[in-house]
């Protein structure tokens, strides 16, 4: 009798229970089905609440898409924003696959400029949906910055931040329009002269700031230039990704033969931070704001070298 | 005998035709007449005309000083080689049998990508630091080869490789530990051997330690023929063998320390010329290290000229380019003469 009645008092707990989880279950039954950069068609479920992207410019774009919240990880490339300083990091060069599934992602965001996408194959091996982003222009970056409003819920705000950054860009391309522009030489390295070739988005960059940008013309992706080269260019300013803090008398004592370069003579020698030119990301527009300034520096009243766009 | 001496004076007028070559060519182009400007300026004496600035750094602050470091670490790689394989009997002998190069390229990305402590990263340079992991690797092997008063050829050459693959697993363990890919593309680049970035002042030191190197082995050179018979016969010709060796690896732990440090570890010139010059002077050191230091000299200088403008825009290692053309030549001369070692 008294077992009857708990069996019986059972099988109502357990369709109540049945009862009360079947409609949560039912939006993340819901599935997406969405085709990534790279033609992959994959399959998402309604609301993504834990995201971990595998390169800081990834990073960047969640966070300026309003979607910092949803960051359950990022790599140890990561250093900006602060906010990423207290997740947990993960090695994304080479993929440490154990430490990305014991974060239980609903969702990796991935580039090709920095991923590889060999690896979607372990992905699909561990059930974890992987978005491939590919771009190499300032318009793919405020795409995909758009692209991941989309993705994570919050198209509102990254559809305002892409405007905004946008228009930033914009006022900028316009305040520089009219004035000469002086051949501008970008470096990634002082002592191996690392530059960018044809196909980089630096020139945009270097358009937009005011300058002509030198090495647009080199159909090679990442040339090697020679201590001669930067002689017969002449470029009339310099900028190099070494750092805020660098001195550019460095660069003349690493390549001495350079006195009579216009740049290094007129002292027009500028380095940046590297992450705001190298990392394809939102910053991007701030590296140009950056190069602007240093190009053009009578159009830039002191009250607006303190603003940020 | 005239054949000997026609072969290496060939070989002289050769190098410096090949000088001209690299001075007139590079990435950029200059017009003959602007290279001639600017040798005038420099060597014909009481001529006023001063030559276009920048063709003046091109040709005589850049390829000058870079053609001539080309020519010192060819040719001392290939002296350094023919002495190791002297040293050992071994025709896979190299200057850096004896875990030098590893060692330096050790030394060279532990400075290089910060994971010195502060206090050494301040009084080093990142050649100095390469010397030091050269000679550092050299001591050991030579430590580990004594054995009594007796040099053992053979431990000598099993703790060369062994040092060589401890060096160069530091150095992947570095490269691939380091956070930072700006300063680990310049080490890559360093580590495969390149000439970038040599000025006048790179050369006095390598100058003075290759060709007194030379002057050394050239005075070793009836010793040196004596010991490619062997340890014993060169005994009793009343050569003093273990104090020979000796020497050897203070030379070549020198030159190869200085060499490797200037310029990185550029492969095969060590290797494949003196073989490539024994077939045409024979073995007979009087003969062969003249020799030796213009066929490497002038290879080098090749090398350096390929890797300078084989790519537009693009300055490749020269270690690339010594593998790439070297091997082959290589493998064809092994094929053509029935070559003998020794």
């Amino acid at each position: 009798m008294f077992l009857k009645q708990f069996s019986f008092f059972s099988f109502v707990l357990l369709l109540l229970a049945l009862a009360a989880c079947s409609p949560r279950q039912e939006p993340s039954a819901a599935l997406n089905r969405v085709m990534d950069d790279l033609g992959r068609s994959l399959v998402l479920p309604d609301t993504i609440r834990r995201v971990v992207p595998l390169a800081p410019n990834l990073t960047e774009l969640v966070f300026t898409a309003g979607a910092g919240s949803r960051l359950v990880g990022v790599t140890t490339a990561d250093d900006f924003p602060p906010a990423v300083d207290t997740l947990p990091k993960i090695s994304a060069l080479p993929l440490d696959f154990e430490a990305l599934a014991a974060l239980n992602p609903d969702l990796v965001l991935a580039t090709d400029q920095v991923n590889s996408p060999d690896m979607t194959d372990t992905f699909a091996a561990l059930d974890i949906p992987v978005y491939f982003f590919s771009y190499n222009d300032i318009e793919g970056m405020l795409r995909s910055l758009r692209t991941t409003g989309d993705l994570l819920g919050t198209p509102a705000r990254a559809t305002a931040a892409a405007d905004s950054l946008q228009h930033a860009l914009e006022a900028l391309g316009k305040r520089t329009a009219d004035v000469d522009k002086p051949l501008t030489l970008f470096l990634i390295g002082d002592d191996t002269l690392y530059s960018f070739g044809d196909e980089s988005y630096i020139h945009d960059l270097i358009a937009i700031a005011g300058g002509q940008s030198a090495t647009e013309d080199i159909g090679t992706t990442a040339p090697i230039l020679s201590d001669e080269y930067v002689l017969t260019t002449k470029p009339e300013v310099i900028f190099g990704a070494f750092g805020a803090d660098y001195d550019p008398a460095h660069l003349l004592a690493q390549h001495p033969t350079w006195d009579i370069v216009p740049a290094v003579a007129n002292g027009r020698v500028y380095s940046l931070d590297p992450s705001l030119i190298l990392r394809p990301g939102p910053r991007l527009v701030e590296g140009t704001r950056q190069m602007a300034m240093k190009l053009h520096p009578s159009l830039f009243s002191p009250i607006d070298t303190t603003a940020t766009p | 005998m005239s054949k000997v001496w026609l072969t290496t004076l060939g070989l002289a007028v050769l190098l410096l035709a090949s000088m001209g070559t690299a001075l007139a060519f590079g990435s950029e182009s200059i017009t003959g007449a602007d290279v001639l400007d600017v040798l005038a300026f420099h060597f014909v004496p009481g001529r006023d005309a001063t030559p276009d600035p920048i063709a003046e750094r091109i040709i005589w602050r850049l390829r000058m000083p870079r053609a001539l470091l080309a020519l010192l670490v060819g040719g001392g790689l290939a002296l350094v080689g023919a002495a190791m394989q002297t040293l050992v009997r071994n025709p896979l002998a190299d200057p850096f049998i004896l875990g030098i190069s590893s060692g330096a390229s050790a030394g060279a990305s532990l400075f290089y990508l910060g994971f010195l402590p502060p206090l050494l990263s301040k009084t080093l340079s990142m050649p100095l630091a390469a010397f030091l992991g050269g000679l550092l690797s050299i001591t050991v092997v030579y430590l580990v080869a004594r054995g009594g008063s007796r040099l053992s050829v053979a431990r000598l050459l099993l703790a060369g490789v062994a040092m060589s693959a401890l060096m160069a697993s530091i150095t992947s363990f570095i490269t691939f530990a380091s956070p930072d890919p700006n300063k680990l593309r310049a080490v890559l680049f360093w580590l495969l051997g390149s000439l970038h970035n040599t000025t006048w002042s790179t050369l006095p030191l390598p100058t003075v330690i290759t060709l007194s190197g030379f002057v050394v082995l050239l005075g070793l050179a009836r010793p040196l023929d004596a010991m490619l018979i062997g340890d014993e016969p060169a005994h009793s010709l009343g050569v003093p063998v273990e104090t020979i060796k000796r020497l050897l690896i203070v030379l070549a732990a020198l030159m190869t320390g200085t060499l490797v440090a200037t310029s990185g570890a550029i492969g095969f010139v060590g290797l494949i010329v003196p073989h490539a010059v024994r077939s045409l002077v024979g073995v007979l050191h009087r003969r062969l290290l003249p020799a030796c230091f213009l066929a490497g000299a002038l290879f080098l200088l090749w090398a350096d000229l390929a890797a300078r403008i084989v790519l537009p825009s693009q300055q490749l290692p020269v270690g690339i380019i010594t593998a790439l053309c070297g091997v082959p030549f290589f493998l064809y001369l092994l094929r053509r003469n029935a070559y003998a070692f020794g």
